[in-house]
């Protein structure tokens, strides 16, 4: 019995330890070797170590920012960053565990559902589905789940969306690419179908419709090479221009012997630092879950159609890419000035969620209503992926994150359903 | 509502392209295209090779022959990513194959064209970001 309670109470409550026992477990379920099975899992519970790691130093920085930007701005600036979300979440919340069940379940829901339905749809974008386990995860927490449930009807919702989401985008994807074999697993389908409705009632129609490719377009983003640099590019002007707001006294007493727009500039690096550190984590975490677990769904689901990532749209409408990206950016950045009007929390704009959520909403923009279709609804996009995010703050602050908001709309919908249906429900009964 | 009857229509349509039968004399003419560019390929460097294996690579599909065709095509993203009709054919094959492997229940060929098909999606975003 002492073995039992000192398992119980040493072993088990430690999130990085049962993560790697989840890994292990499935990797002698496919019957991997030794040797495999104990790399796996060691390389698992490193994943989520470093994960971890990288939340502290995002927690550290976005605390040093909340401050200043209350002192400056006399409200509250959040940034949105699900990698934030997903970190204090498995790490500050102590959460990491049933996120990673989650995470399992929703593979399991979505395979269940593409074999036994006629939604032949297999979610591929581990990341995403590690982001939507990380909501429902938390919104069911706080609406009062705990436990096996609280990871089954995670895995439930998370795995509808999952068959859901590839299956609304279907017929655009169709169109855009001319064929049916591949769906799109991105998990902004809310914003891409809210944006093609939006292009076909104000864009242009019929004869008179011109796509975005005809013109001609810088065919690079250049400033967008590398994810981290283009972090930096936003977060380095959001620090120091905040802390000068903030004053030379107020930033001082946070800075200790260093000048104060310097620490400010430090910072910003260090966000950055904190997300690339957390993504080098999850790609260890995921690293030897996902491809089982494809290939398990694969082979259950021969006739499936495989749902990849946004790029995969890319090489059909590159102009409408760029067009989606700066409108995107143009209608969040009208959002972080309204919402505040409104009462909401000031919502930063998130470069990164531009360009994929931005860009990929562009095509199915221009698809439906053409150039005046793709800016309009570009614009409109950019509110509307900043809007839903907003309605989360409350929520987050309340449950103890620490300024940051989540992202990819369709995982703020799961949130909001959460909120607004499954919590007061519970409530009622 | 979501275009599922789509779906049913579609399938026998492209069932039809893919048993498109080309002529003797189409056949020919690739063929001659192939060995002539081959030669090309070998002489030339960069964005140049890369669109001459993608005319191979596009020719050797028409003519059914997949294997080649995937072969030819990864050497052109090789010499110069880009995402024009090279790569549009070359991810189709990789589900294609990818799918083959599914229902034969080949897991070691299943993950190699999965990691292919992930691999294409960092090329397109690298492509237009502008990376090179």
């Amino acid at each position: 019995m002492g073995v039992v309670n000192f398992i119980i109470e040493n072993i088990l409550t430690q999130a990085s330890v049962t993560i790697a026992l989840i890994a292990m477990l499935g990797l002698i379920l496919q019957k991997k070797s030794t040797g495999q099975v104990i790399s796996g899992s060691l390389k698992t519970m490193l994943g989520f170590m470093v994960l971890s790691a990288g939340s502290t130093i995002i927690v550290g920085s976005l605390t040093y920012f909340g401050q200043i930007f209350t002192e400056g701005f006399h409200m509250q600036g959040i940034i949105p960053s699900i990698e934030a979300i997903n970190g204090q979440a498995m790490n500050e919340l102590g959460l990491g565990r049933d996120i990673a069940l989650t995470f399992l379940a929703i593979f399991v829901f979505n395979i269940i559902i593409a074999r036994f339905t006629r939604w032949k749809y297999i979610f591929l974008t581990g990341q995403a589905i590690l982001w939507m386990a990380t909501m429902t995860t938390v919104f069911g927490y706080f609406a009062g789940l705990r436990g096996i449930v609280l990871i089954l009807v995670g895995g439930f919702i998370g795995g509808v969306f999952a068959v859901a989401m590839p299956a609304i985008a279907q017929p655009f994807v169709r169109k855009i690419t001319g064929m049916d074999d591949i769906a799109l697993g991105h998990f902004c389908t809310i914003g891409y179908v809210f944006e093609a409705g939006v292009a076909k009632l104000v864009g242009e129609k019929g004869e008179k419709k011109k796509s975005v490719e005809d013109l001609k377009l810088p065919a690079q983003l250049e400033f967008l090479q590398d994810t981290y640099l283009s972090l930096m590019v936003v977060m380095i002007p959001l620090y120091i221009i905040t802390a000068a707001f903030a004053g030379k006294e107020f930033a001082s007493t946070l800075s200790g012997d260093t000048n104060y727009l310097m620490f400010a500039f430090i910072q910003s690096i260090q966000f950055v630092v904190g997300v690339y550190v957390l993504l080098a984590g999850v790609r260890l975490l995921l690293g030897e879950i996902v491809p089982a677990f494809r290939g398990i769904a694969m082979r259950l689901v021969p006739n499936a159609k495989p749902a990849l990532d946004c790029p995969v749209l890319f090489p059909y409408s590159p102009n409408a890419v760029i067009v989606g990206f700066i409108t995107t950016t143009i209608g969040s950045v009208i959002a972080m000035f309204v919402l505040p009007v409104f009462g909401l929390a000031m919502i930063l704009p998130g470069m990164l969620t531009a360009f994929f959520a931005g860009g990929t909403a562009g095509i199915f923009g221009n698809l439906t209503g053409g150039r005046r279709g793709a800016i309009i609804g570009g614009i409109v996009h950019g509110f509307f992926i900043t809007l839903l995010p907003a309605l989360l703050v409350t929520t987050f602050n309340s449950m103890g994150f620490v300024n940051a908001t989540a992202t990819d709309v369709d995982t703020v919908s799961a949130a909001l359903l959460y909120a607004w249906l499954i919590g007061p429900l519970l409530k009622a009964f | 509502m979501f275009g599922f009857g789509k779906k049913k229509a579609k399938e026998p349509k492209k069932q039809i392209t893919e048993e498109v039968v080309i002529t003797a004399k189409r056949k020919e003419e690739l063929l001659r295209t192939i060995s002539f560019k081959k030669e090309e390929a070998n002489q030339a460097v960069g964005e140049e090779q890369a669109k001459i294996y993608e005319e191979i690579g596009l020719a050797f599909n028409e003519l059914g022959e997949e294997d080649h065709a995937i072969d030819s095509l990864e050497k052109s993203i090789q010499a110069k990513k880009s995402l024009g009709n090279g790569y549009k054919t070359l991810l189709r094959l990789y589900n294609k194959k990818r799918a083959e492997a599914a229902k034969e229940n080949d897991e070691e060929s299943l993950q190699i064209y999965l990691k292919k098909m992930d691999q294409m999606m960092q090329v397109s975003k690298e492509v237009t970001r502008g990376v090179r």
